[in-house]
């Protein structure tokens, strides 16, 4: 056997699945990167990502944070006004093919051809991204089993819910396997139902190896699914960090009492009692109208602590009530920090529909 | 040889690698098949191809040809009926309605995100759109044929009508025929694509398709000889490319030279029309057919400095 040389495409190819083997790799690499239309709207103003292979990272920010034109950029449809994008290794710039044979995309509108069917469609997918013929029958079946369309394989697109069609374009855009895929806002217009389901989907094709790159405005769907995720405000990036961090970063869990016997010496008293708690490191203590406050980083874990000390002091409970800072507070806060300074008191109003749109 | 260092990528590639991509024959197929599923799955396709040419073609035979059927066999030969010289009329009016809206397609595609995802995908983007040509080609092909089988058809069921008549030029007229046709289609794919380019909007593409498409068949050589129509229409039909497609396609079937807007005396016989005629029909194709490309290519680059 004589010896054939590499091409540099192979070469890279090889050092990839080499790398997926031992070491941890970068599917996404962005620098510096800037996009600014010829309009003039600068919609991204110097993102820089960082994506390890295998990672379910999240992209979240309200409407026309530049999610979108980020997520575009990253895909190839797009080019960087300044800055660069490394796919898998491949320049987006110079290198667009090979990005776009290595990475699945799945847009914010629905593209499915609405005339044929989910089998004709992923045919068809699979097709134009050469899979082989031998292996087309088996993987469309298989990824009609994953988005749990057999039943209607071979009916027409059009009569679908918008839940059914958003799983079929979720299939079509896996059929040549690819190791990363981006997702732009896929469960916009869902209803709950169908949200989770497209969820499920998204942790499977994660936990066969797949690096996913989501966009989303739902803080839940973030918390639930991501890895990691990067907080997009006016085109930069403010905050990045598993939800936990981010979470934690802005606060600690909260205790609300409310004391059968709301006077002002009874709340003094349970405050006292509450300070002499060894077991909680309160933050802060707060009487309110019928009751306390307590801010603590551990409120779970010494809860029933807390009971008892209250009951051997005689202080009557009649309701209580604990919550963990959720991904809301979080983005609430970021954003509230630019925010509330011009907007003044509407501020918090405005900030809460952005985030629930 | 290759095998061998394909081998053991090969297993890696199952889990998760790049795509292969085709060759651009490959893709040009792929999107061809995809179009002519899609056309064929269409209502309305069936009813601007099969059933509107039907009932233009009867309405337009009885009431006009009562009407113009006595000038037509006075102006352009004696013994032509009616039937024969609608004919050319119809058959473009069918592959003007089909090529009018030939932008649909791209615009449903721009607002579903098809548009995008095929560009993303290793698709080679010439054979791409190609594809799409060639099944509006296909299209416009198999209801020339059916156009040409139903205008002999009224022949033979009208009493006095000679149907020997009908086509003069024989099989290589109907090859001709259809040549001409689908040359002709190509001036107004082009023509629809660019307003589905410029507006990408679907009910704009739409309207403003229909809005200009059949006034156009009137202001042409299309029912009625162009030397009894009032001179404003005969200076309008010169630039008009319908008059050129029809005049092109009845050439075939007469026979004979017709062509209405000018005298060329180059050529011999029926040449002397159909060179003009498919001359001037190719330079709107390039004309439009460059301006519709130039803005494809603008559309599926990306739109920042």
């Amino acid at each position: 056997m004589c010896y054939v040389p590499m091409t540099l495409q192979q070469a890279r190819h090889q050092s990839d699945t080499e790398g997926n083997t031992s070491e941890r790799q970068t599917a996404i690499d962005a620098e510096d990167v800037h996009v600014t239309y010829d309009d003039g709207t600068e919609a991204v103003q110097g993102v820089s990502l960082d994506v390890e292979d295998g990672e379910f990272f999240g992209f979240l920010g309200p409407n026309g944070a530049g999610k979108t034109t980020t997520i575009k950029t990253l895909v190839t449809l797009l080019h960087p006004t300044e800055g660069s994008v490394r796919i898998n290794g491949y320049d987006t710039k110079t290198e667009p093919q090979a990005v776009r044979e290595s990475i699945g995309y799945m847009a914010q509108e629905t593209s499915i051809d609405f005339e044929l069917t989910p089998r004709e469609n992923l045919r068809v997918a699979c097709r134009m991204y050469g899979v082989p013929r031998e292996d087309r029958e088996e993987r469309i079946e298989e990824l009609l089993d994953l988005v749990d369309l057999q039943d209607v394989a071979d009916k027409r697109a059009e009569t679908f819910s918008g839940g059914m069609q958003k799983r079929l374009d979720t299939a079509t855009v896996l059929v040549h396997r690819p190791p990363v895929v981006f997702l732009d806002e896929p469960t916009t217009g869902l209803d709950p139902e169908g949200r989770l389901r497209v969820w499920n989907y998204f942790e499977k094709i994660n936990d066969r190896g797949t690096t996913v790159f989501l966009t989303t405005q739902y803080l839940e769907e973030a918390n639930e699914l991501c890895d990691r995720l990067a907080i997009l405000q006016d085109g930069q990036i403010t905050h990045t960090g598993t939800p936990d961090e981010l979470k934690s970063a802005i606060g600690t869990e909260t205790v609300t009492l409310t004391l059968q016997d709301s006077s002002e010496a009874n709340q003094r008293r349970a405050m006292d009692t509450v300070r002499r708690l060894s077991t909680l490191d309160a933050v802060a203590i707060e009487r309110t109208a019928d009751g306390l406050t307590i801010e603590a980083d551990n409120v779970r874990s010494a809860t029933s602590d807390l009971f008892t000390e209250l009951a051997a002091a005689n202080i009557t409970i009649t309701d209580f009530d604990i919550r963990s800072p959720t991904l809301d507070d979080v983005f609430l806060t970021l954003a509230g920090e630019d925010d509330v300074g011009a907007n003044g008191v509407a501020g918090d109003t405005v900030r809460s529909q952005e985030v629930s749109r | 040889m290759s095998s061998i260092t394909d081998g053991p990528d090969a297993v890696e590639s199952d889990s998760a690698q790049r795509a292969s991509g085709n060759s651009a024959v490959t893709d040009a197929r792929i999107s061809f098949k995809r179009w002519l599923v899609k056309t064929s799955r269409n209502p309305y396709v069936t009813f601007t191809s099969l059933v509107q040419p039907i009932i233009f073609f009867v309405l337009m035979a009885e009431v006009l040809g009562a009407i113009a059927g006595g000038a037509v066999s006075q102006s352009v030969q004696s013994g032509v009926t009616y039937v024969t010289y609608l004919t050319p009329a119809i058959i473009i009016q069918s592959a003007l309605a089909a090529a009018a809206v030939s932008g649909i397609g791209l615009v449903d595609d721009m607002e579903t995100g098809m548009f995008d995802k095929t560009l993303l995908s290793p698709m080679h983007r010439s054979a791409m759109f190609l594809g799409k040509v060639l099944s509006e080609v296909v299209r416009i092909t198999v209801q020339t044929g059916i156009i040409l089988g139903l205008g002999y058809l009224l022949l033979v069921l009208k009493p006095g009508a000679s149907p020997a008549q009908y086509l003069q030029t024989g099989p290589l007229g109907i090859l001709g025929i259809i040549v001409v046709t689908v040359i002709f289609g190509g001036v107004f794919m082009a023509y629809s694509n660019i307003v589905a380019l410029v507006t990408r909007d679907r009910e704009a593409t739409v309207m403003i398709a229909n809005l200009l498409t059949f006034p156009l068949l009137f202001i042409s050589s299309a029912f009625v000889p162009l030397e009894l129509l009032p001179n404003w229409i005969q200076a309008v039909a010169v630039a008009n490319p319908i008059t050129y497609g029809v005049d092109g396609i009845r050439v075939l079937m007469l026979g004979q030279d017709v062509l209405s807007v000018f005298e060329v005396t180059a050529f011999t016989g029926l040449w002397n029309t159909v060179i003009p005629a498919v001359a001037v029909l190719l330079g709107f194709n390039v004309v439009l057919g460059g301006v519709a490309v130039s803005l494809l290519k603008r559309a599926s680059k990306s739109e920042v400095q």
